[in-house]
């Protein structure tokens, strides 16, 4: 669950990005949250992993209270999400397995349980034949869906994807879609995507929430 | 490659330092060798006009022994030309002679407090420190060691600074891959597991190398050293306690520096 109640986030605190924001998001919910470039989209997610501080009022992921928090407070939130960047942000002297393995590793699994279940997200992302390769000798599509395997591996409760499609061809995006409508569906994951690009038919139901001028209201 | 240069760029300083430290150990152990010698040699003699019962320590060094000098060897020594009567005055007026001997081999400074205080004792009349003799070659090994103990300062300084900027290097290179395992909930010091490791290595071969310099040396030692000098190296120079020690320097000092730095990172 993430609940924002009079959020106020700001770079330098002098200017405010996002003001006197309230908003409510419930367990397995579809989120949406998009609005012009330079917005404040990513501005908000960023706040949701705990990358910005809040500035003013309330923000809690999954009971996590974010402006209370501290460095080892912060680990343990991030432990809980499952996280897409436009730029995927795999590491790159690691393997495809490596990179899967990551928050595996971070909790602790046996190298068993994170070897099967590395192989079975592999196949989950039809990506099983690319194991052992590094994410350079992948396509941009075949990169991103191994930062959703990765975001899937540990089952958070979360998943905050900031403009996960962005970099994409319409093919390579309706697969990232219909991964993270999966997760959402069959995995009951809260999914947050941040996107100026909804796909038309998403055949689930979400909410979709848009910035304006630091102003986040809900869309019909 | 990269690897390879990271793990010499941390090996270098250490195998430096450690070596420095190995000639210091060395050194160290030749003047304690050669202090221990010449303090069972030397005492310190006094006469006092009644007998003299304990002194326990002088100027902070502990007393060893009193050894009380026999009366009737010195008059044993004179009574040929001395008549009865003049040997039993003699024996009335002889003061008492002891020998002093210290636990530890007393510096300059020490002797002059030692003189001061065995003064202050009333029945002492005469005491003799034989400070022109003090042993000259002693200050001198002293003041070779204090010398190689700056110079390894010096080094540890220098191999610290060269540590921290190797890590400091690495925590740059290794930027994007620390801060994408903490957005994933790792820890700094999970993200840095691979420095870690590189600095375990490291320390382990700096001092399987320094402690094989130290081999070669103390083995080779009458090769390096001139025939006059050899007389000061004991026998048997031992240096188990020595590789031990190179070997906890090895592991403290590196690591000391990353997590120094580790704590910066942090608070940055």
């Amino acid at each position: 669950m993430i609940l924002a109640k009079n959020l106020t986030l700001s770079y330098d605190n002098k200017k405010n990005i996002i003001e006197n924001v309230n908003f409510k998001i419930k367990e397995k919910e579809f989120i949406f949250i998009s609005g012009s470039s330079g917005c404040g989209k990513s501005t908000l997610l960023k706040s949701l992993y705990g990358e910005l501080p809040v500035y003013k009022g309330n923000l809690f992921v999954n009971k996590h209270d974010l402006l209370k928090k501290n460095y080892s407070k912060l680990l343990s939130l991030r432990k809980d999400l499952g996280i897409v960047f436009q730029d995927y942000k795999l590491i790159q002297d690691y393997t495809i397995e490596e990179n899967i393995m990551l928050p595996l590793k971070v909790h602790k699994y046996s190298d068993d349980v994170s070897k099967a279940q590395v192989k079975k997200l592999l196949k989950h992302v039809k990506l099983s034949h690319k194991v052992g390769a590094y994410p350079a000798e992948l396509s941009g599509g075949e990169q991103q869906r191994v930062a959703v395997a990765r975001a899937l591996a540990h089952n958070p409760s979360i998943i905050l994807a900031d403009e996960p499609t962005g970099n994409l061809d319409d093919y390579s995006s309706d697969m990232i879609w219909t991964l993270l409508k999966n997760a959402n569906e069959h995995l009951g994951i809260t999914i947050v995507v941040v996107t100026h690009r909804i796909p038309t038919d998403m055949g689930i139901k979400y909410r979709r929430f848009n910035i304006e001028e630091g102003v986040v209201y809900e869309a019909s | 490659m990269k690897l390879l240069k990271s793990f010499l760029s941390v090996t270098f300083p250490l195998v430096v330092m450690l070596f420095m430290f190995s000639i210091y150990l060395i050194v160290t152990k030749v003047v304690d060798n050669y202090k221990q010698n010449i303090t069972n040699d030397y005492a310190i003699l006094i006469i006092a006009n009644t007998p003299i019962s304990s002194i326990d320590s002088l100027a902070e060094i502990k007393v060893k022994e009193i050894e009380p000098l026999s009366r009737e060897k010195i008059i044993k020594g004179v009574k040929d030309n001395l008549s009865d009567t003049s040997i039993d005055l003699l024996q009335k007026k002889l003061p008492y002679f002891y020998k002093i001997y210290l636990e530890e081999f007393p510096t300059s400074l020490k002797l002059e407090q030692i003189r001061k205080e065995l003064m202050t004792i009333s029945n002492i009349s005469k005491i003799e420190t034989f400070s022109n003799n003090h042993n000259k070659l002693y200050s001198l090994l002293v003041l070779v060691q204090d010398i190689i103990f700056i110079l390894f300062s010096a080094v540890l300084l220098l191999s610290i600074l060269l540590l921290s900027k190797q890590i400091k290097i690495w925590f740059f290179e290794h930027n994007d891959r620390i801060s994408i395992i903490q957005l994933h909930g790792g820890s700094l010091i999970y993200s840095s597991i691979p420095i870690i490791k590189t600095i375990l290595l490291s320390a382990l071969v700096s001092s399987i190398l320094a402690s094989g310099m130290l081999f070669v040396i103390i083995n080779n030692i009458h090769l390096i050293l001139e025939p006059e000098v050899m007389t000061l190296i004991p026998s048997v120079l031992s240096m188990e306690m020595e590789i031990l020690q190179i070997f906890s320097l090895s592991i403290i000092i590196p690591l000391i520096t990353f997590f120094g730095l580790l704590v910066k990172y942090k608070l940055q």
